[in-house]
């Protein structure tokens, strides 16, 4: 069925509110590819239909937002597209009025893969687990504690937990039952005078085992800091100590993360 | 980022400089950067759900599109392109299909039929518990400038999920008329937000 040029461009309200058919939409579609004043005015008609639903913003359950951290370091990120790719036709709205190549994203992927490894965080290498192994020395120093911290990076139960600490700044797990080894790193914590420091902690069941002083940040990151040892039931702690540490906890955590089992 | 209790520091919209800032954490995202991801979160998982929920009506199923457009946008943050329209429109964009495609997947047209009724007032009522109440007012004030055609037209495709022969159908007006009204109300709309 063909229509008129003029008639197609009537639909683009329609379109932009997603009140199409699919055969509609791509055909609309079709006719974007080849109008740049109508993907122009698609673009402006998006941003009024995102500002609408935007402003019914309501506020998500806090415990929703562990579940979609852990989701995301579970999933495998799809690479760019090649510049010079077709765009895909029926694979929906983001694909088509996307299009093909991210500005950003014009260097190869290994190139960039090897920048984002090369500045990454624990969390980061564990969404790219292929490369852990190949990327850890870059990530650390110290090739025994790499080691230990590629173990739990690829371990075949590690798990990621993100919790906020009481005083300021994210606190991110990364543990292996199967290792009896966690991976614990920082982010944003709150700057300690002199005469304090942070200690991590392994609270069980049995009570709490030091498991070392968080070492100073490097560009408001602390760790990795990898702790052995890690017994059924025990949970994370980080307190606030004297700089040199303590036997056990003097003050009351701060920060509270783990599976408890 | 929150504040104090929990609520959505910003809207990404109403903040100056606010999208370039999602668009750069969406970039980061793209290198599979988490905090990068996780601020991504903080932004965008309220608006998201509210828009979802404002097209789902419920909140658990809301709650679960929203996090698989959250995973969405993890995922295929590459795809992610400025020069294409903006952070925020691309995020929207995604959940809205989302949304939409999941209720005509699952509900019938009769069922969707029982709700028109309510579609247009239902803004009102989706739009509890939210952050910035300027910008809230801007998108009502706006909608309210709209002609009633025009706004009805808008908001039962939006948040309706109709289609524009279905929102025809439902106004008895006809179908030219109605995507009419559909691409002037957005130009209205789209002019009264003061979107460039």
């Amino acid at each position: 069925m063909k229509r008129a040029d003029t008639d197609l461009h009537t639909l683009a309200g329609a379109y932009a509110l997603d009140a199409v058919s699919d055969a509609d939409r791509t055909r609309f579609e079709q006719h974007l590819a080849g109008c740049e004043a109508c993907a122009q005015e698609i673009r402006g008609l998006r941003e009024a239909t995102a500002r609408l639903g935007a402003s019914a913003a309501i506020r998500p359950r806090a415990e929703l937002k562990a579940r979609a951290l852990l989701a995301a370091a579970r999933t495998r990120q799809l690479p760019p597209v090649a510049p010079d790719a077709p765009a895909r036709p029926g694979r929906g709205p983001a694909s088509a009025a996307i299009g093909a190549m991210s500005r950003l994203g014009r260097r190869p992927w290994l190139a960039r893969l090897a920048t984002a490894v090369a500045a990454a965080s624990l969390a980061v290498a564990v969404a790219m687990g292929v490369l852990v192994m190949g990327a850890q020395h870059r990530l650390h120093a110290d090739q025994a504690r790499g080691h230990a911290i590629a173990a739990v990076l690829s371990a075949p139960d590690v798990i990621m937990l993100t919790a906020q600490v009481a005083t300021g700044g994210t606190a991110t797990v990364l543990e292996s039952r199967h290792e009896h080894s966690l991976v614990f790193t920082a982010a944003g914590l709150l700057a300690l005078p002199a005469a304090k420091s942070y200690e991590l902690w392994l609270m069980g069941p049995g009570g709490s085992r030091a498991a070392g002083m968080l070492p100073p940040p490097k560009g408001g990151m602390v760790g990795p800091m990898v702790v052995a040892g890690l017994a059924a039931g025990d949970r994370v702690g980080l307190t606030v100590e004297p700089a040199g540490g303590s036997a056990q906890p003097t003050s009351a955590p701060i920060l509270m993360l783990g599976l408890g089992s | 980022m929150t504040d104090s209790q929990g609520l959505p520091r910003r809207n990404p919209a109403a903040e100056p400089g606010g999208d370039a800032g999602l668009a750069v954490l969406l970039a980061r995202v793209a290198r599979g950067d988490q905090p990068a991801f996780e601020e991504v979160y903080d932004r965008m998982a309220g608006p998201v759900l509210g828009m979802v929920r404002g097209v789902l009506r419920d909140l658990a199923q809301s709650e679960e599109v929203m996090q698989e457009v959250l995973l969405e946008l993890w995922r295929t943050a590459s795809r992610f392109d400025v020069a294409k329209g903006s952070a925020l429109s691309w995020v929207m964009t995604l959940a809205h299909r989302r949304a939409v495609d999941r209720v005509r997947a699952e509900q019938k047209l009769a069922e969707r039929e029982l709700r028109a009724a309510s579609a247009q007032i239902d803004y009102d009522d989706v739009t509890e518990a939210v952050e910035a109440t300027l910008e809230r007012e801007r998108v009502r004030r706006c909608l309210g400038s709209l002609t009633d055609l025009q706004r009805e037209s808008v908001t039962l495709a939006y948040y309706g999920s109709y289609t524009y022969s279905e929102v025809s159908g439902l106004l008895g007006v006809a179908i030219g008329t109605v995507k009419t009204r559909m691409r002037d109300g957005l130009i209205r709309l789209r002019d009264c937000l003061g979107v460039e």
